[in-house]
């Protein structure tokens, strides 16, 4: 079998807040690309998963590996050179309200190289041309619609073409046709930039139509890693009840630590 | 990146040899402000020793280009490798320029 190459790379990874432990031992790697995909519910620890792979959290215990180097213990300066190598669209999309779609789409450009204006305003042209928004560059991000929103910031994370794209609830808050639109943008791209994208998210649509591989993550623990159709099949009651939807199930979605009566008359 | 130029009955040839990327492409740009302070009519881009070009690169050529057209003059480009074809495929860069597999026959269009 080929040897595929290792874009990102989670050793046993464990990160607590206080006393609070969120991941409990994460290990996972990322494929050259690929499109991986993190599912699992509200608060499994997915998206703070997602925040180690790009260095933006350390971990308590454990490695993390992106394009070839340990990012562990990389701070500053050096985590910066790698973050120019890859891009990251937010839920929120993350634009700057008082700045255009153009401006939004070139800051990183700006930021970090020294090309001219008029190169990057072309490099712009071409980037909202691939996400289906070209002509909309003097529109101001109140004027878009939320679908629009999160294209302007694809156009921005591949903006410095990336070599992996971090996708963060990429279609959370779209109605289900602009989220099937979202979610073939993200296919596209990806082929045709030949770009590895990792992608959090809990709508289930998405997972089943973007994914090469998906990992279900659950209390900070991956529990299983495999296609759509090898987690369709999955003999795993958990990962069964999260992919109907089910509300009876192995899942609890009421936590208490202590007792709730008792808690009243103390 | 390695640039060298030639000159044949009127027309620039433009080897270009490495990748055109965020870090050359303003030097690429720069070999072209004397070629087009000059207006020169006809450029040959040779890309066959370049193997990655990024937006930038494409960009940097988009942009040679809107300054050769204020005096009509054209651009073609040379033995585009499968992978830089590519991005003129998805970027639509291949109906803006005039591709050619050899540089004899670019030289006699």
């Amino acid at each position: 079998m080929e040897k595929r190459e290792v874009v990102a790379e989670v050793e046993d990874l464990v990160k607590s807040f206080g006393s609070r432990t969120i991941l409990k031992g994460v290990t996972l790697q990322i494929f050259k690309g690929e499109t991986f995909v993190i599912m699992g519910g509200s608060g499994c620890g997915k998206s703070t998963l997602l925040r180690h792979i790009i260095g933006n959290l350390k971990p308590s215990s454990g490695r993390v590996v992106l394009l070839g180097q340990d990012i562990t213990d990389l701070y500053d300066e050096d985590l910066d050179v790698m973050r120019k190598k890859i891009g990251m669209s937010f839920q929120s999309s993350a634009l700057f309200d008082s700045m255009n779609v153009a401006d939004n789409v070139s800051l990183p450009l700006r930021e970090h190289t020294k090309l001219d204006k008029s190169v990057i305003d072309i490099i712009v042209k071409m980037k909202l041309e691939l996400v289906g928004l070209r002509g909309f560059e003097d529109l101001m991000p109140s004027e878009l619609s939320g679908g629009m929103r999160k294209r302007v910031g694809l156009a921005r994370a591949i903006a410095m073409d990336p070599e992996i794209v971090f996708y963060d609830e990429p279609t959370a808050g779209l109605d289900p046709i602009v989220a099937s639109v979202i979610g073939e943008l993200i296919m596209d791209l990806s082929k045709k930039l030949s770009i590895t994208s990792v992608v959090v998210t809990h709508d289930m649509k998405s997972v089943m139509m973007i994914a090469d591989r998906v990992a279900m993550l659950y209390e900070g623990k991956v529990l299983e890693v495999g296609t759509p159709e090898e987690i369709k099949m999955s003999k795993n009651g958990i990962v069964q009840q999260f992919i109907n939807g089910d509300h009876d199930g192995p899942i609890k979605f009421f936590q208490q630590k202590d007792d709730y009566l008792e808690k009243l008359i103390q | 990146m390695n640039i060298k130029s030639d000159n044949k009955n009127g027309i620039s040839i433009v080897r270009v040899e490495g990748n055109i990327d965020i870090s050359t492409s303003p030097d690429f740009k720069k070999h072209f402000k004397k070629i087009i302070g000059d207006k020169v009519g006809t450029v040959v881009i040779n890309l066959e020793k370049v193997d990655y070009m990024d937006s930038s690169g494409l960009a940097t050529l988009v942009e040679i280009y809107k300054n050769m057209r204020k005096y009509d003059g054209t651009i073609r480009l040379v033995k585009l490798s499968d992978k830089v074809k590519g991005l003129f495929e998805i970027t639509k860069l291949d109906k803006l320029f005039k591709i050619f597999d050899d540089e004899a026959l670019a030289l006699d269009n």
